[in-house]
């Protein structure tokens, strides 16, 4: 019986990206090693992993980023007390992955005493790389270590009254390249080099009671940020483009952004048989305060001798308030009512003393604030009814309201000038739909939603919409069949300007294991996705058009999980995402992007036309092998294979071939 | 075992035509029986008799704490805390229908009313009615497997989080494939760093009514925020898009083909498809507001707004992000 579970464990775990893992801890069947009063299973993976990249190295990085050398792939510790008595603890559990030198490295810890304590910390490294890609022209880098931890503690975890608290912090730090515009507003750009230290504390207190079956849960939080980032440029510098007669010599600037966001979270709640309810009250309040101190030096767009300093001081305020309540009917076996209502009031403001000294002479300051207002209010009505054994019937109403107010102006030379705006949107919604469950294994759900807003914010916001979702699973012990349909059509037109996007996804997986030893995954989907918008640009005069993009993706799976001989587990796979665009077999011809000058085509529409389809193709074969040396000893060993190739986007440079592996030792018991 | 030869002999007699012959229990059980409390609870150690593999390596379960602790009472207590008292069940020698409590007998809102009588009571599953999943009828068991879990610490069906969410969001594995995307796949993050399975508040972003099941930062505020926290502000000068509508209206935030998880290939469709000064939208009414007649879109250095756009999630410095 053992065997078989471990054979069939065996193959799964080869399903994860990576590594290998150990032997996957079952919860009916116990191994490790067992000491007075504990279990204990253990499990190190050491390895050497390897790279070989052809093409833009760069774009690698910012895809994939394995690189070369030794690291604990992975680890999983875990002690057990068998009679739930420990001494100190009855559970930890601690599992490692990518430990040394992997871009993606993580530690998680579970330390527990059954009704006493529960402790959890999860700790990430990610290496992040961003070589700018077609982001501004790759003048924006980052080459930068983004750290997260999360400490939970939980006193009493199992009794009616807990206490929690908690703490977590994120950081990011490395070097990066930013651009400024100097010295006008037709002013060259020029990258300067960023020092990036940022870092986020999160505190958090709080506590859980249950007094007469309500449950009464209250979180109060201190959220602090700091920007510490510096930002410069030494030596004398041409710009982005060569024939701007704009150059900077020097520049530095100090932007230190510190600020506070204390929260507080209020629920009461109680389930009964036939009802239930959840009141929930939270409060977030945030200010950060900044100071910002710009030094440039340089020439001028007439190539005179230009020095600027920029001097800012001020704060952003952004209190948000949320409210909700939640009704649980079931007033019967057969029927379930669900009312969700919620309340939000955002309120943002923010003001910068804006003083400028231009060639030493200082101008007037000018006071600048901006406020925004966003209330909002949303009932969501649900309704699910069990007509039949085998047939749900279920439906819903949503309503949205929402306020938007804004104040934006100036205070310069005493005089006052702001603009007020407020406006209203509201939002309709309906759904309705159908779960059957014909046969033994076999389950169908349809439904269908239809929305309608009076006033959306924005020209690509839901307006009129619908969707239609649909799904059908076939669930037997060795085999699994899925399909799954979601169609999504917004328009968003007014008389000046009009904007339609529809998204279609398909997905298609199947799921057999023939024999204990043998298992076969694959699946396909099509994501599908055209929006056509109108747009306004100027192009030597100003430019009434539209602009479309379509993007027809299609991705297919497949892998092969096999064990053979009791010795040897092999895993075999391919992937593969493919964007075929809108089919054409070039962009130019493409009508993606249409000007009426005339009925001329101009170069602006080629450019355009360029950018409105992306047809690429990523893919990636791999195979994994372990191999069982001793009871206690695996060797592992894996290929993966990476290929990234833009079928006509000019120019091409983005392009890849990276092929990755490892080798390692897996000891377990 | 026994037992097992037990039933078989009686099935066996049934087949013959025979009226089938009450097999006797072994003596430990039957006096277990006898002695089965009000309500017919017989004790775990009883249900080890016919499955020892799954109460031999229950200690290792979460929940053995009701067993350890001692203090609980029959019916919420090892087995027949999940599964109600097992007297009948013993008594007609076994049968997934003789348990009062079978899971995969249960329609899922039996599973869930079974399952939230004792977890109900954290916060974390106090929006589970109204979430899609329950609406889909996608139960405590669609996801954990209390006895053959993959995953000891949530009891997932699965050893990875995201291969059990794809397996009925296979587009959504797609989306996680791409060169552009979070990372999901590579184990650095799992889909409960964003979502809450067990259902969410209505966002406080957007109109609230989508996106669903996306948990909440600081209480209230959109779960990307709890990682780029350098995006959060508040600034001086907001980005109104990103405090609106969240940051789905630039972002796809799963993966995308396009560098940052932008949802057109270049910036600048991405920001002429609002800024093109259409009214009644944006702050003012006037229409999002259209740039400026210096930018030629027939430079390239104009195609390319972030390039002096910089801040474009928010700014101190300057109301048009510039610094």
């Amino acid at each position: 019986m053992r065997n078989i579970l471990i054979t069939l464990l065996i193959p799964s775990a080869l399903l994860a990206q990576r590594t290998v893992a150990p032997t996957t801890e079952d919860v009916g069947n116990p191994r490790g090693q067992n000491t007075p009063g504990y279990n204990i299973t253990n499990s190190v993976e050491l390895g050497y992993r390897w790279r070989a990249v052809d093409g833009n190295y760069g774009a690698y990085r910012s895809d994939i980023n394995f690189g070369n050398g030794i690291r604990v792939l992975g680890s999983q510790l875990r002690v057990q007390s068998k009679e739930g008595h420990g001494w100190l603890f009855d559970e930890l559990t601690l599992n490692t992955q990518g430990l040394g030198n992997d871009p993606y490295q993580s530690a998680m810890l579970r330390l527990e005493k059954n009704g006493i304590y529960r402790y959890d910390l999860s700790w990430r490294l990610n290496e992040y790389f961003n070589p700018g890609l077609t982001i501004a022209n790759g003048l924006h880098r980052m080459d930068t270590r983004r750290r997260f931890q999360d400490h939970d503690f939980i006193l009493f975890p199992q009794s009616k009254f807990r206490l929690f608290a908690g703490y977590s912090r994120n950081s990011q730090d490395g070097p990066a390249l930013i651009t400024v515009q100097q010295f006008d507003s037709r002013g060259d750009e020029f990258p300067l080099f960023m020092d990036v230290k940022r870092q986020r504390n999160e505190y958090r207190l709080g506590g859980e009671a249950e007094i007469s079956g309500f449950k009464l849960n209250i979180l109060h939080g201190w959220d602090n940020f700091k920007d510490d980032t510096p930002i410069r440029l030494n030596g004398q510098n041409p710009g982005a483009n060569p024939t701007d007669t704009v150059t900077l010599s020097a520049l530095q600037r100090g932007e230190p952004y510190h600020g506070n966001s204390p929260y507080w979270r209020a629920v009461i709640f109680r389930n009964l048989k036939r009802f239930g309810f959840n009141a929930r009250y939270s409060n977030v309040s945030g200010r950060r305060d900044f100071r910002f101190d710009e030094l440039a030096l340089g020439t001028g767009r007439f190539s005179a001798e230009t020095n600027r300093q920029i001097a800012i001081f001020g704060s952003g305020r952004r209190p948000v308030t949320n409210a909700s309540l939640n009704l649980n009917m079931l007033p019967s076996n057969k029927l379930t009512v669900t009312s969700h209502t919620s309340f939000n009031n955002t309120r943002m403001d923010g003001n910068g003393t804006y003083v400028e000294t231009l060639n030493s002479n200082k101008n007037d300051s000018i006071l600048n604030f901006q406020s925004l207002g966003i209330k909002s209010a949303q009932t969501l009505t649900d309704v699910s009814y069990a007509a039949a054994k085998p047939v749900v019937l279920y439906g819903g109403y949503h309503y949205s309201w929402r306020e938007i107010s804004s104040i934006d102006g100036s205070v310069f030379g005493g005089q006052l000038d702001a603009i007020r705006y407020t406006q209203q949107n509201q939002l309709h919604s309906a759904l309705a739909g159908l779960r059957l469950r014909p046969l033994p294994g076999l389950s169908v759900q349809l439904d269908a939603e239809i929305g309608r807003a009076d006033r959306p914010i924005y020209p690509i916001s839901d307006r009129n919409y619908h969707a239609l979702n649909g799904r059908v699973q076939y669930k037997r012990k060795s085999l699994t069949l899925t399909a799954l349909t979601r169609t999504f059509y917004n328009t968003n037109s007014v008389s000046l300007t009009s904007h339609s996007s529809r998204s279609r996804q398909y997905s298609y997986d199947a799921s057999w294991s023939p024999q204990s030893w043998l298992s076969f995954d694959a699946g396909y989907s099509k994501l599908h996705l055209d929006t056509l918008s109108g747009i306004a640009y100027f192009a030597g005069g100003l430019v009434n058009g539209t602009s479309s993009y379509v993007s027809n993706l299609h991705s297919g799976n497949l892998g092969v999980r096999a064990h053979f001989l009791k010795r040897a587990d092999l895993f075999a796979g391919y992937s593969i995402i493919r964007d075929t665009g809108d089919g054409l077999p070039s962009y130019f011809g493409i009508v993606t992007f249409t000007t009426n000058i005339g009925g001329v085509l101009s170069t602006t529409r080629q450019a355009v036309s360029s950018a409105q389809v992306f047809p690429l193709s990523y893919q990636s074969p791999q195979a994994r092998l372990s191999l069982k040396l001793t009871s206690r000893l695996r060797w592992n060993a894996g290929y993966q294979f990476y290929a990234y190739h833009e079928e006509f986007f000019i120019p091409a440079y983005q392009n890849y071939r990276a092929h990755t592996g490892y080798t390692s030792l897996l000891w377990s018991f | 075992m026994r037992l097992y030869l037990l039933v078989v002999l009686a099935v066996a007699g049934k087949l013959h035509g025979q009226a089938p012959a009450k097999p006797a229990l072994p003596k430990p059980i039957a006096e277990a029986v006898s002695a089965a409390k009000p309500g017919g609870f017989v004790g775990s150690s009883v249900c080890r008799t016919c499955h020892p593999d799954v109460v031999q390596g229950f200690f290792k379960n979460p929940h053995y704490k009701s067993l350890a602790s001692g203090k609980e009472p029959a019916g919420k207590t090892g087995c027949e805390g999940c599964h109600g008292p097992g007297k009948s069940h013993i008594e007609a020698l076994g049968g997934k229908t003789t348990i009062p409590v079978a899971y995969s007998l249960l329609t899922p809102r039996k599973v869930l009313d079974s399952c939230l009588a004792c977890h109900g009571k954290d916060y974390a599953r106090a929006d589970i009615r109204h979430s899609a999943h329950s609406q889909g009828d996608v139960a405590c068991n669609s996801c954990h497997s209390v006895h053959k879990s993959q995953s000891p610490k949530f009891l997932l069906a699965k050893q990875r989080q995201p291969d059990l969410c794809y397996g009925c969001h296979a587009n959504v594995r797609t989306q996680f494939s791409m060169p552009f995307k979070h990372r999901v796949n590579e184990g650095f993050m799992n889909c409960t760093d964003c979502h809450n399975p067990h259902g969410t508040p209505a966002a406080s972003w957007r109109m609230g009514l989508r996106p669903r099941m996306v948990g909440h930062s600081l209480g209230n505020e959109e779960a990307c925020l709890k990682c780029h926290s350098d995006k959060r502000g508040p600034f001086a000068f907001e980005h109104a898009a990103v405090r609106v509508d969240g940051c789905e209206t630039c972002h796809n935030p799963h993966g995308s083909t396009n560098a940052k998880l932008l949802r057109r290939t270049s910036v600048f469709t991405t920001c002429l498809e609002c800024h093109n000064g259409a009214p009644p939208f944006g702050r003012t009414g006037e229409g999002v507001v259209l740039q400026t007649g210096t930018h030629d879109m027939r430079n390239p250095r104009y195609q390319n707004c972030t390039t002096c756009h910089v801040r474009i999630h928010g700014s101190n410095a300057d109301r048009r992000f510039l610094r």
